[in-house]
Protein backbone atom coordinates (compact mmCIF):
# COMPACT_ATOMS: atom_id res chain seq x y z
CA UNK A 1 0.00 0.00 0.00
CA UNK A 2 2.99 2.26 0.33
CA UNK A 3 2.50 3.60 -3.19
CA UNK A 4 -0.56 5.34 -1.81
CA UNK A 5 1.57 7.71 0.28
CA UNK A 6 1.16 11.07 -1.32
CA UNK A 7 3.94 13.46 -2.03
CA UNK A 8 3.84 16.18 0.61
CA UNK A 9 2.22 19.35 -0.58
CA UNK A 10 3.37 22.37 1.36
CA UNK A 11 0.15 24.21 0.47
CA UNK A 12 -1.92 22.02 2.78
CA UNK A 13 -3.27 23.55 5.98
CA UNK A 14 -1.39 20.96 7.96
CA UNK A 15 1.28 18.62 6.73
CA UNK A 16 3.62 16.05 8.17
CA UNK A 17 6.54 15.48 5.82
CA UNK A 18 8.62 12.35 6.24
CA UNK A 19 8.99 12.48 10.01
CA UNK A 20 11.33 10.12 11.87
CA UNK A 21 11.34 10.04 15.66
CA UNK A 22 13.08 8.14 18.42
CA UNK A 23 12.73 7.22 22.06
CA UNK A 24 16.40 7.14 22.92
CA UNK A 25 17.79 4.54 20.56
CA UNK A 26 14.49 3.00 19.52
CA UNK A 27 13.35 4.15 16.14
CA UNK A 28 9.57 4.40 16.27
CA UNK A 29 8.08 6.83 13.74
CA UNK A 30 9.84 5.74 10.57
CA UNK A 31 8.97 8.25 7.88
CA UNK A 32 5.34 9.23 8.21
CA UNK A 33 3.84 11.72 5.74
CA UNK A 34 0.31 13.01 5.35
CA UNK A 35 -1.56 16.22 4.98
CA UNK A 36 -4.82 17.57 6.24
CA UNK A 37 -7.05 20.27 4.85
CA UNK A 38 -8.52 22.97 7.04
CA UNK A 39 -11.68 21.83 8.90
CA UNK A 40 -10.98 18.21 8.02
CA UNK A 41 -11.24 15.44 10.61
CA UNK A 42 -8.85 12.54 10.21
CA UNK A 43 -8.92 9.24 12.08
CA UNK A 44 -5.42 7.93 12.74
CA UNK A 45 -5.76 4.17 13.13
CA UNK A 46 -3.62 1.12 13.55
CA UNK A 47 -2.90 -1.76 15.86
CA UNK A 48 -1.43 -1.43 19.35
CA UNK A 49 2.10 -0.17 19.13
CA UNK A 50 1.72 1.04 15.54
CA UNK A 51 3.02 4.46 16.53
CA UNK A 52 -0.19 6.51 16.75
CA UNK A 53 0.55 8.10 20.12
CA UNK A 54 4.16 8.64 19.12
CA UNK A 55 3.03 10.46 15.97
CA UNK A 56 0.70 12.74 17.93
CA UNK A 57 3.38 13.44 20.49
CA UNK A 58 5.85 14.27 17.77
CA UNK A 59 3.39 16.71 16.26
CA UNK A 60 2.74 18.33 19.64
CA UNK A 61 6.53 18.61 20.08
CA UNK A 62 6.67 16.61 23.30
CA UNK A 63 10.16 15.98 24.71
CA UNK A 64 9.74 12.35 23.73
CA UNK A 65 9.89 10.94 21.14
CA UNK A 66 12.66 13.05 19.70
CA UNK A 67 12.14 14.23 16.11
CA UNK A 68 15.32 13.55 14.19
CA UNK A 69 14.23 14.28 10.67
CA UNK A 70 11.25 15.66 8.80
CA UNK A 71 8.98 18.66 8.68
CA UNK A 72 5.70 19.46 10.33
CA UNK A 73 3.91 22.53 9.02
CA UNK A 74 0.74 24.12 10.37
CA UNK A 75 -0.71 27.02 8.46
CA UNK A 76 2.75 27.87 7.10
CA UNK A 77 4.39 27.66 10.52
CA UNK A 78 7.29 25.20 10.92
CA UNK A 79 6.22 23.19 13.97
CA UNK A 80 9.29 20.98 13.73
CA UNK A 81 11.41 23.92 14.86
CA UNK A 82 9.34 24.61 17.96
CA UNK A 83 9.12 23.36 21.51
CA UNK A 84 5.94 21.97 23.08
CA UNK A 85 4.81 25.23 24.66
CA UNK A 86 5.45 27.15 21.44
CA UNK A 87 3.50 24.62 19.42
CA UNK A 88 0.64 25.04 21.88
CA UNK A 89 0.85 28.80 21.51
CA UNK A 90 0.38 28.64 17.76
CA UNK A 91 -2.69 26.46 18.17
CA UNK A 92 -1.79 22.79 18.54
CA UNK A 93 -3.69 21.16 21.39
CA UNK A 94 -2.97 17.61 22.39
CA UNK A 95 -5.50 15.83 24.57
CA UNK A 96 -3.29 12.96 25.72
CA UNK A 97 -4.44 9.42 26.46
CA UNK A 98 -3.34 9.34 30.12
CA UNK A 99 -4.89 11.45 32.89
CA UNK A 100 -5.57 14.62 31.07
CA UNK A 101 -6.08 17.23 33.76
CA UNK A 102 -3.87 19.34 36.00
CA UNK A 103 -3.83 17.99 39.53
CA UNK A 104 -3.97 20.16 42.62
CA UNK A 105 -6.29 22.57 40.81
CA UNK A 106 -10.04 22.89 40.47
CA UNK A 107 -11.99 22.62 37.22
CA UNK A 108 -12.05 26.38 36.85
CA UNK A 109 -8.37 26.70 37.73
CA UNK A 110 -7.58 24.23 34.95
CA UNK A 111 -9.31 26.61 32.56
CA UNK A 112 -7.55 29.64 34.05
CA UNK A 113 -4.21 27.93 33.54
CA UNK A 114 -5.12 27.19 29.94
CA UNK A 115 -5.54 30.89 29.30
CA UNK A 116 -2.29 32.13 30.82
CA UNK A 117 -0.43 31.86 27.53
CA UNK A 118 -1.87 33.91 24.70
CA UNK A 119 -3.72 33.68 22.36
CA UNK A 120 -6.86 32.38 24.00
CA UNK A 121 -10.06 30.92 22.55
CA UNK A 122 -13.44 30.45 24.14
CA UNK A 123 -14.54 32.46 27.15
CA UNK A 124 -15.58 30.69 30.34
CA UNK A 125 -19.22 31.54 29.56
CA UNK A 126 -19.00 29.78 26.21
CA UNK A 127 -17.29 26.79 27.75
CA UNK A 128 -19.79 26.41 30.58
CA UNK A 129 -22.65 26.80 28.14
CA UNK A 130 -21.37 23.85 26.10
CA UNK A 131 -20.27 21.84 29.12
CA UNK A 132 -22.98 22.23 31.75
CA UNK A 133 -21.51 19.32 33.74
CA UNK A 134 -18.30 21.30 34.15
CA UNK A 135 -20.22 24.43 35.10
CA UNK A 136 -21.82 22.52 37.98
CA UNK A 137 -18.41 21.34 39.13
CA UNK A 138 -16.31 24.42 38.57
CA UNK A 139 -15.08 24.54 42.17
CA UNK A 140 -14.41 20.79 42.37
CA UNK A 141 -10.86 19.43 42.46
CA UNK A 142 -10.22 18.24 38.91
CA UNK A 143 -8.64 14.97 40.06
CA UNK A 144 -11.93 13.99 41.70
CA UNK A 145 -13.85 14.20 38.42
CA UNK A 146 -15.00 10.97 36.79
CA UNK A 147 -13.09 9.73 33.76
CA UNK A 148 -15.70 11.10 31.38
CA UNK A 149 -15.78 14.47 33.12
CA UNK A 150 -12.00 14.67 32.99
CA UNK A 151 -12.15 14.00 29.27
CA UNK A 152 -14.70 16.81 28.90
CA UNK A 153 -12.45 19.12 30.87
CA UNK A 154 -9.52 18.20 28.63
CA UNK A 155 -11.54 19.06 25.51
CA UNK A 156 -12.88 22.22 27.16
CA UNK A 157 -9.36 23.25 28.05
CA UNK A 158 -8.29 22.82 24.43
CA UNK A 159 -11.19 25.05 23.37
CA UNK A 160 -10.18 27.64 25.95
CA UNK A 161 -7.09 28.16 23.83
CA UNK A 162 -6.94 29.56 20.32
CA UNK A 163 -7.24 26.17 18.71
CA UNK A 164 -6.08 25.39 15.17
CA UNK A 165 -5.30 21.70 15.35
CA UNK A 166 -6.86 19.35 17.86
CA UNK A 167 -5.09 16.06 18.58
CA UNK A 168 -7.24 13.54 20.43
CA UNK A 169 -5.57 10.40 21.72
CA UNK A 170 -8.17 7.72 22.47
CA UNK A 171 -10.87 10.03 23.80
CA UNK A 172 -13.25 7.12 24.47
CA UNK A 173 -10.75 4.89 26.24
CA UNK A 174 -11.96 3.37 29.47
CA UNK A 175 -15.33 5.13 29.42
CA UNK A 176 -18.76 3.57 29.86
CA UNK A 177 -20.93 3.49 26.69
CA UNK A 178 -23.24 6.18 28.02
CA UNK A 179 -20.31 8.52 28.65
CA UNK A 180 -18.84 7.65 25.26
CA UNK A 181 -22.08 8.91 23.73
CA UNK A 182 -21.80 12.15 25.63
CA UNK A 183 -18.19 12.70 24.54
CA UNK A 184 -19.28 11.81 21.00
CA UNK A 185 -21.94 14.50 21.14
CA UNK A 186 -19.32 17.02 22.26
CA UNK A 187 -16.92 16.01 19.50
CA UNK A 188 -19.71 16.33 16.93
CA UNK A 189 -20.18 19.89 18.15
CA UNK A 190 -16.44 20.48 17.83
CA UNK A 191 -16.70 19.13 14.29
CA UNK A 192 -19.46 21.64 13.49
CA UNK A 193 -17.13 24.39 14.63
CA UNK A 194 -14.81 23.33 11.83
CA UNK A 195 -11.78 22.60 13.96
CA UNK A 196 -9.14 20.57 12.15
CA UNK A 197 -8.76 17.37 14.14
CA UNK A 198 -6.74 14.17 14.27
CA UNK A 199 -8.44 11.49 16.32
CA UNK A 200 -6.65 8.32 17.39
CA UNK A 201 -9.00 5.59 18.55
CA UNK A 202 -8.93 1.86 19.25
CA UNK A 203 -12.60 1.91 18.54
CA UNK A 204 -12.15 2.48 14.79
CA UNK A 205 -15.86 2.40 14.03
CA UNK A 206 -16.54 5.22 16.49
CA UNK A 207 -13.66 7.26 15.09
CA UNK A 208 -14.76 6.70 11.50
CA UNK A 209 -18.26 7.96 12.35
CA UNK A 210 -16.70 11.29 13.15
CA UNK A 211 -13.91 11.39 10.58
CA UNK A 212 -13.88 12.43 6.93
CA UNK A 213 -10.71 10.54 6.27
CA UNK A 214 -8.65 7.71 7.69
CA UNK A 215 -4.92 7.12 7.89
CA UNK A 216 -3.71 3.71 8.98
CA UNK A 217 -0.29 3.36 10.56
CA UNK A 218 1.65 0.13 10.70
CA UNK A 219 5.03 -0.18 12.45
CA UNK A 220 5.72 3.51 12.19
CA UNK A 221 4.71 3.91 8.55
CA UNK A 222 1.57 5.00 6.71
CA UNK A 223 -0.12 1.87 5.34
CA UNK A 224 -3.30 3.48 4.08
CA UNK A 225 -4.59 6.98 3.46
CA UNK A 226 -8.10 7.36 2.12
CA UNK A 227 -11.70 8.11 2.88
CA UNK A 228 -13.37 6.85 6.03
CA UNK A 229 -15.96 5.05 3.93
CA UNK A 230 -13.25 3.09 2.11
CA UNK A 231 -12.02 1.64 5.39
CA UNK A 232 -15.52 0.70 6.45
CA UNK A 233 -16.11 -1.00 3.07
CA UNK A 234 -12.77 -2.78 2.77
CA UNK A 235 -12.92 -5.93 4.87
CA UNK A 236 -9.35 -7.06 4.09
CA UNK A 237 -7.91 -3.73 5.12
CA UNK A 238 -9.80 -3.83 8.35
CA UNK A 239 -8.74 -7.36 9.12
CA UNK A 240 -5.11 -6.76 8.29
CA UNK A 241 -4.56 -3.51 10.19
CA UNK A 242 -7.41 -2.99 12.59
CA UNK A 243 -8.63 -6.44 13.57
CA UNK A 244 -12.28 -5.46 13.20
CA UNK B 1 -18.80 44.46 52.34
CA UNK B 2 -17.58 46.84 49.66
CA UNK B 3 -13.86 47.48 49.71
CA UNK B 4 -13.36 45.75 53.06
CA UNK B 5 -12.71 42.22 51.83
CA UNK B 6 -10.83 39.42 53.51
CA UNK B 7 -7.58 40.35 51.79
CA UNK B 8 -7.68 43.89 53.13
CA UNK B 9 -8.41 42.60 56.63
CA UNK B 10 -5.56 40.08 56.49
CA UNK B 11 -3.14 42.70 55.27
CA UNK B 12 -4.22 45.28 57.85
CA UNK B 13 -3.96 42.82 60.71
CA UNK B 14 -0.58 41.71 59.46
CA UNK B 15 0.68 45.28 59.18
CA UNK B 16 -0.56 46.10 62.69
CA UNK B 17 1.14 43.06 64.19
CA UNK B 18 4.41 43.90 62.47
CA UNK B 19 4.36 47.60 63.29
CA UNK B 20 3.50 47.08 66.96
CA UNK B 21 5.96 44.23 67.30
CA UNK B 22 8.62 46.17 69.30
CA UNK B 23 6.00 47.28 71.87
CA UNK B 24 4.85 43.86 72.93
CA UNK B 25 7.92 41.82 72.02
CA UNK B 26 9.86 42.94 75.10
CA UNK B 27 7.19 41.44 77.35
CA UNK B 28 7.86 38.01 75.85
CA UNK B 29 11.46 38.07 76.93
CA UNK B 30 12.92 39.20 73.62
CA UNK B 31 15.76 41.71 73.65
CA UNK B 32 15.77 44.93 71.68
CA UNK B 33 17.16 44.27 68.22
CA UNK B 34 15.99 40.69 68.05
CA UNK B 35 12.67 41.99 66.70
CA UNK B 36 14.48 43.57 63.75
CA UNK B 37 16.41 40.37 63.10
CA UNK B 38 13.16 38.40 63.12
CA UNK B 39 11.62 40.76 60.58
CA UNK B 40 14.66 40.39 58.30
CA UNK B 41 14.54 36.61 58.45
CA UNK B 42 10.80 36.73 57.87
CA UNK B 43 11.44 38.58 54.58
CA UNK B 44 14.00 35.93 53.63
CA UNK B 45 11.62 33.05 54.48
CA UNK B 46 8.60 34.69 52.86
CA UNK B 47 10.40 34.99 49.53
CA UNK B 48 11.70 31.45 49.82
CA UNK B 49 8.12 30.23 50.02
CA UNK B 50 7.51 31.58 46.52
CA UNK B 51 10.08 29.07 45.31
CA UNK B 52 8.97 26.24 47.58
CA UNK B 53 5.43 26.31 46.17
CA UNK B 54 6.89 25.19 42.84
CA UNK B 55 8.32 22.09 44.51
CA UNK B 56 11.96 23.14 44.06
CA UNK B 57 13.91 22.92 47.31
CA UNK B 58 16.97 25.14 47.14
CA UNK B 59 19.82 24.56 49.55
CA UNK B 60 21.74 27.52 48.22
CA UNK B 61 19.70 30.59 49.00
CA UNK B 62 22.38 31.77 51.42
CA UNK B 63 24.22 32.77 48.26
CA UNK B 64 21.72 35.49 47.41
CA UNK B 65 21.43 36.66 51.00
CA UNK B 66 25.22 36.73 51.35
CA UNK B 67 26.10 38.22 47.97
CA UNK B 68 23.72 41.06 48.62
CA UNK B 69 25.11 41.49 52.13
CA UNK B 70 28.68 41.71 50.84
CA UNK B 71 27.75 44.07 48.02
CA UNK B 72 25.84 46.29 50.45
CA UNK B 73 28.73 46.21 52.91
CA UNK B 74 31.29 47.07 50.25
CA UNK B 75 29.17 49.98 49.05
CA UNK B 76 28.83 51.32 52.60
CA UNK B 77 32.56 50.92 53.16
CA UNK B 78 33.93 52.32 49.93
CA UNK B 79 31.22 54.46 48.37
CA UNK B 80 28.81 56.10 50.76
CA UNK B 81 27.02 55.38 54.00
CA UNK B 82 23.74 56.12 52.22
CA UNK B 83 21.67 52.94 52.18
CA UNK B 84 19.75 53.65 48.96
CA UNK B 85 22.66 53.06 46.60
CA UNK B 86 24.02 50.28 48.81
CA UNK B 87 20.72 48.40 48.81
CA UNK B 88 20.15 48.84 45.10
CA UNK B 89 23.61 47.56 44.26
CA UNK B 90 23.23 44.68 46.72
CA UNK B 91 19.94 43.55 45.24
CA UNK B 92 20.97 44.02 41.62
CA UNK B 93 24.25 42.11 41.97
CA UNK B 94 22.54 39.30 43.82
CA UNK B 95 19.72 39.12 41.27
CA UNK B 96 22.20 38.80 38.43
CA UNK B 97 23.77 35.87 40.27
CA UNK B 98 20.30 34.37 40.77
CA UNK B 99 19.47 34.59 37.06
CA UNK B 100 22.66 32.72 36.20
CA UNK B 101 22.42 30.10 38.94
CA UNK B 102 18.72 29.57 38.32
CA UNK B 103 19.40 29.02 34.63
CA UNK B 104 22.06 26.43 35.44
CA UNK B 105 20.32 24.54 38.24
CA UNK B 106 16.67 24.51 37.17
CA UNK B 107 17.39 22.11 34.34
CA UNK B 108 17.37 19.42 37.01
CA UNK B 109 14.62 18.52 39.45
CA UNK B 110 14.31 16.94 42.88
CA UNK B 111 17.43 16.00 44.73
CA UNK B 112 19.69 16.91 41.79
CA UNK B 113 18.45 20.47 41.89
CA UNK B 114 18.92 20.66 45.66
CA UNK B 115 22.46 19.33 45.51
CA UNK B 116 23.37 21.66 42.65
CA UNK B 117 22.14 24.71 44.55
CA UNK B 118 24.05 23.54 47.62
CA UNK B 119 27.21 23.23 45.54
CA UNK B 120 26.81 26.69 44.03
CA UNK B 121 26.14 28.17 47.46
CA UNK B 122 29.28 26.63 48.91
CA UNK B 123 31.23 27.78 45.89
CA UNK B 124 30.41 31.40 46.73
CA UNK B 125 31.26 30.87 50.37
CA UNK B 126 34.61 29.32 49.52
CA UNK B 127 35.37 32.06 47.03
CA UNK B 128 34.57 34.75 49.60
CA UNK B 129 36.97 33.35 52.18
CA UNK B 130 39.74 32.46 49.73
CA UNK B 131 40.31 34.13 46.38
CA UNK B 132 38.26 37.20 47.24
CA UNK B 133 39.48 37.52 50.82
CA UNK B 134 41.26 40.78 49.99
CA UNK B 135 37.89 42.27 49.15
CA UNK B 136 35.70 40.47 51.68
CA UNK B 137 37.97 40.41 54.70
CA UNK B 138 38.26 36.63 54.49
CA UNK B 139 37.33 34.60 57.55
CA UNK B 140 36.96 37.74 59.67
CA UNK B 141 34.11 39.02 57.57
CA UNK B 142 33.73 42.55 56.36
CA UNK B 143 34.38 44.92 59.23
CA UNK B 144 34.82 48.62 59.87
CA UNK B 145 31.62 49.68 58.15
CA UNK B 146 30.27 53.16 58.93
CA UNK B 147 26.83 53.58 60.47
CA UNK B 148 24.44 53.51 57.51
CA UNK B 149 22.39 56.63 56.84
CA UNK B 150 19.21 57.55 55.02
CA UNK B 151 18.77 61.21 54.02
CA UNK B 152 21.38 62.13 56.64
CA UNK B 153 19.50 60.24 59.34
CA UNK B 154 21.51 57.54 61.11
CA UNK B 155 19.99 54.09 60.58
CA UNK B 156 20.03 52.62 64.07
CA UNK B 157 17.58 51.12 66.54
CA UNK B 158 13.94 51.69 65.72
CA UNK B 159 14.79 53.43 62.42
CA UNK B 160 16.13 50.14 61.13
CA UNK B 161 13.21 48.25 62.58
CA UNK B 162 10.65 50.34 60.72
CA UNK B 163 12.66 50.22 57.51
CA UNK B 164 12.63 46.42 57.69
CA UNK B 165 8.99 46.34 58.75
CA UNK B 166 7.98 48.36 55.69
CA UNK B 167 9.85 45.97 53.41
CA UNK B 168 8.16 43.01 55.06
CA UNK B 169 4.68 44.49 54.72
CA UNK B 170 5.24 45.36 51.06
CA UNK B 171 6.82 41.95 50.51
CA UNK B 172 3.84 40.22 52.09
CA UNK B 173 1.38 42.24 50.03
CA UNK B 174 3.21 41.32 46.81
CA UNK B 175 3.62 37.66 47.73
CA UNK B 176 -0.09 37.45 48.47
CA UNK B 177 -0.96 39.09 45.16
CA UNK B 178 1.35 36.69 43.35
CA UNK B 179 0.10 33.49 44.98
CA UNK B 180 -3.53 34.45 44.35
CA UNK B 181 -3.03 35.29 40.68
CA UNK B 182 -3.08 32.90 37.71
CA UNK B 183 0.71 33.20 37.74
CA UNK B 184 0.78 31.91 41.33
CA UNK B 185 -1.62 29.12 40.46
CA UNK B 186 0.74 28.11 37.71
CA UNK B 187 3.75 28.18 40.04
CA UNK B 188 1.90 25.80 42.35
CA UNK B 189 1.02 23.54 39.43
CA UNK B 190 4.67 23.28 38.37
CA UNK B 191 5.22 20.83 41.19
CA UNK B 192 3.48 17.94 39.46
CA UNK B 193 2.31 18.98 36.02
CA UNK B 194 5.20 20.39 34.03
CA UNK B 195 4.54 18.54 30.77
CA UNK B 196 0.84 19.23 30.95
CA UNK B 197 1.53 22.92 31.42
CA UNK B 198 3.71 22.89 28.34
CA UNK B 199 0.86 21.38 26.37
CA UNK B 200 -1.26 24.42 27.19
CA UNK B 201 1.38 26.80 25.98
CA UNK B 202 3.21 27.63 29.19
CA UNK B 203 6.95 28.18 28.98
CA UNK B 204 7.72 26.16 32.08
CA UNK B 205 11.45 26.87 32.11
CA UNK B 206 10.88 30.60 32.03
CA UNK B 207 8.40 30.56 34.89
CA UNK B 208 10.56 28.31 37.05
CA UNK B 209 13.34 30.81 36.60
CA UNK B 210 10.98 33.64 37.49
CA UNK B 211 10.05 31.98 40.78
CA UNK B 212 13.70 31.34 41.55
CA UNK B 213 14.71 34.94 40.84
CA UNK B 214 11.73 36.33 42.70
CA UNK B 215 12.63 34.38 45.83
CA UNK B 216 16.23 35.50 45.43
CA UNK B 217 15.19 39.13 45.35
CA UNK B 218 13.55 38.70 48.77
CA UNK B 219 16.75 36.98 49.95
CA UNK B 220 18.80 39.87 48.61
CA UNK B 221 16.65 42.48 50.30
CA UNK B 222 16.95 40.56 53.57
CA UNK B 223 20.74 40.22 53.20
CA UNK B 224 21.10 43.91 52.52
CA UNK B 225 18.90 44.86 55.49
CA UNK B 226 20.95 42.59 57.71
CA UNK B 227 24.03 44.70 57.03
CA UNK B 228 22.10 47.89 57.65
CA UNK B 229 20.82 46.43 60.92
CA UNK B 230 24.29 45.41 62.02
CA UNK B 231 27.04 47.02 59.93
CA UNK B 232 29.16 43.93 59.58
CA UNK B 233 29.17 41.06 57.05
CA UNK B 234 29.78 37.63 58.53
CA UNK B 235 31.10 34.85 56.30
CA UNK B 236 28.36 32.62 57.65
CA UNK B 237 25.81 34.66 55.69
CA UNK B 238 27.06 32.75 52.65
CA UNK B 239 27.40 29.41 54.36
CA UNK B 240 25.20 26.35 53.83
CA UNK B 241 24.06 26.68 57.47
CA UNK B 242 22.17 29.82 56.53
CA UNK B 243 20.44 27.96 53.69
CA UNK B 244 19.69 25.07 56.02
CA UNK B 245 18.22 27.36 58.67
CA UNK B 246 15.95 28.84 56.01
CA UNK B 247 14.71 25.40 54.99
CA UNK B 248 14.08 24.38 58.62
CA UNK B 249 12.13 27.57 59.33
CA UNK B 250 9.97 27.05 56.27
CA UNK B 251 9.20 23.41 57.05
CA UNK B 252 8.44 24.14 60.71
CA UNK B 253 6.14 27.01 59.83
CA UNK B 254 4.37 25.37 56.90
CA UNK B 255 5.56 25.41 53.30
CA UNK B 256 3.38 27.21 50.77
CA UNK B 257 1.33 29.17 53.28
CA UNK B 258 3.30 32.47 53.27
CA UNK B 259 2.44 32.97 56.95
CA UNK B 260 4.06 29.71 57.98
CA UNK B 261 7.67 30.41 57.02
CA UNK B 262 7.49 33.84 58.67
CA UNK B 263 6.20 32.27 61.88
CA UNK B 264 8.88 29.61 61.55
CA UNK B 265 11.51 32.35 61.28
CA UNK B 266 10.18 34.15 64.35
CA UNK B 267 9.97 30.94 66.30
CA UNK B 268 13.46 29.82 65.46
CA UNK B 269 15.18 33.11 66.24
CA UNK B 270 13.22 33.50 69.43
CA UNK B 271 14.04 29.99 70.44
CA UNK B 272 17.70 30.39 69.60
CA UNK B 273 18.06 33.62 71.54
CA UNK B 274 15.61 33.29 74.39
CA UNK B 275 15.32 29.59 75.11
CA UNK B 276 19.09 29.18 74.88
CA UNK B 277 19.36 31.28 78.00
CA UNK B 278 17.79 28.37 79.91
CA UNK B 279 18.91 25.49 77.74
CA UNK B 280 22.41 26.77 76.97
CA UNK B 281 24.12 24.57 74.41
CA UNK B 282 21.25 22.09 74.48
CA UNK B 283 18.97 24.40 72.54
CA UNK B 284 20.05 22.90 69.21
CA UNK B 285 19.18 19.44 70.44
CA UNK B 286 15.77 20.66 71.60
CA UNK B 287 15.25 22.33 68.25
CA UNK B 288 16.23 19.15 66.42
CA UNK B 289 13.73 17.09 68.38
CA UNK B 290 11.00 19.63 67.73
CA UNK B 291 11.83 19.70 64.05
CA UNK B 292 11.58 15.93 63.78
CA UNK B 293 8.32 15.87 65.71
CA UNK B 294 6.85 18.43 63.34
CA UNK B 295 7.99 16.61 60.20
CA UNK B 296 6.51 13.34 61.46
CA UNK B 297 3.31 14.45 63.20
CA UNK B 298 2.54 17.79 61.60
CA UNK B 299 3.88 17.82 58.05
CA UNK B 300 2.03 21.06 57.36
CA UNK B 301 3.96 22.83 60.11
CA UNK B 302 2.60 25.37 62.60
CA UNK B 303 0.00 26.68 60.18
CA UNK B 304 -1.40 23.18 59.75
CA UNK B 305 -1.39 22.72 63.53
CA UNK B 306 -3.35 25.93 63.94
CA UNK B 307 -5.88 24.88 61.30
CA UNK B 308 -6.38 21.49 62.92
CA UNK B 309 -6.89 23.14 66.30
CA UNK B 310 -9.46 25.52 64.85
CA UNK B 311 -11.33 22.67 63.19
CA UNK B 312 -11.35 20.74 66.42
CA UNK B 313 -12.60 23.77 68.30
CA UNK B 314 -15.38 24.46 65.80
CA UNK B 315 -16.51 20.83 65.97
CA UNK B 316 -16.57 20.89 69.76
CA UNK B 317 -18.61 24.04 69.82
CA UNK B 318 -21.09 22.68 67.33
CA UNK B 319 -21.66 19.51 69.36
N1 LIG C 1 8.75 6.07 26.20
C1 LIG C 1 9.01 5.06 25.33
N2 LIG C 1 10.24 4.51 25.26
C2 LIG C 1 10.52 3.52 24.39
N3 LIG C 1 9.63 3.03 23.52
C3 LIG C 1 8.39 3.53 23.53
C4 LIG C 1 8.01 4.57 24.43
N4 LIG C 1 6.72 4.86 24.23
C5 LIG C 1 6.30 4.04 23.24
N5 LIG C 1 7.30 3.24 22.81
C6 LIG C 1 7.23 2.23 21.77
O1 LIG C 1 6.86 2.85 20.56
C7 LIG C 1 5.99 2.03 19.83
C8 LIG C 1 4.78 2.81 19.42
O2 LIG C 1 4.08 3.19 20.59
P1 LIG C 1 2.81 4.13 20.54
O3 LIG C 1 2.43 4.42 21.95
O4 LIG C 1 3.07 5.26 19.66
O5 LIG C 1 1.73 3.15 19.90
P2 LIG C 1 0.18 3.35 19.71
O6 LIG C 1 -0.08 3.17 18.26
O7 LIG C 1 -0.28 4.61 20.32
O8 LIG C 1 -0.38 2.11 20.51
P3 LIG C 1 -1.69 1.95 21.40
O9 LIG C 1 -2.80 1.69 20.47
O10 LIG C 1 -1.40 0.75 22.24
O11 LIG C 1 -1.86 3.19 22.19
C9 LIG C 1 5.68 0.83 20.69
O12 LIG C 1 6.44 -0.24 20.23
C10 LIG C 1 6.12 1.25 22.06
O13 LIG C 1 6.61 0.17 22.79
MG1 LIG D 1 -1.42 5.10 21.99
Amino acid sequence: MSEMIQKPDSNAFFSVQDIHSYYGESYIVQGVSFEIAEREIVALLGRNGAGKTSTLRTIARAHEPFLKKGKIVLNGMPLHQLEAHQAAQIGVQLVPEDRRIIGGATVEENLILAQIAKPIGWSFEQIYEHFPRLAERRKQQATTLSGGEQQMLAVARALARDLKLLLLDEPYEGLAPIIVREIERILLEVKKLGITTIIVEQNAVAALKLADRAIILDTGLVAFDGSAQEVLDNKELREEYLAI
Amino acid sequence: MGIINRGTIHLTVFALIVLTFPFWFEYTGGYAGLDTKIIIWAIFALGFDLLLITGYLSFGHAAFFGISAYATGLMLLHYSSNIIEAMIVGVVVSTIAAVIIGFLTLRRTGIYFSVLTLAFGEMFHTAAVSIFSGLTGGENGLTGLPTPTLFGEKMQGSNVFYLCAIFLIIGFYLARRITRSPFGLMLKSLKSNQTRLEYIGINVQFYKNSAFVLSSIYAAVAGSLMVIYEPYVATEFLEWKTSGTLVIMSVMGGVGTLFGPMIGAAFMLYFENVASVFLEEQWLLALGIMFMAIVVYLPGGFVDGYKRMMRHWVKKNQA
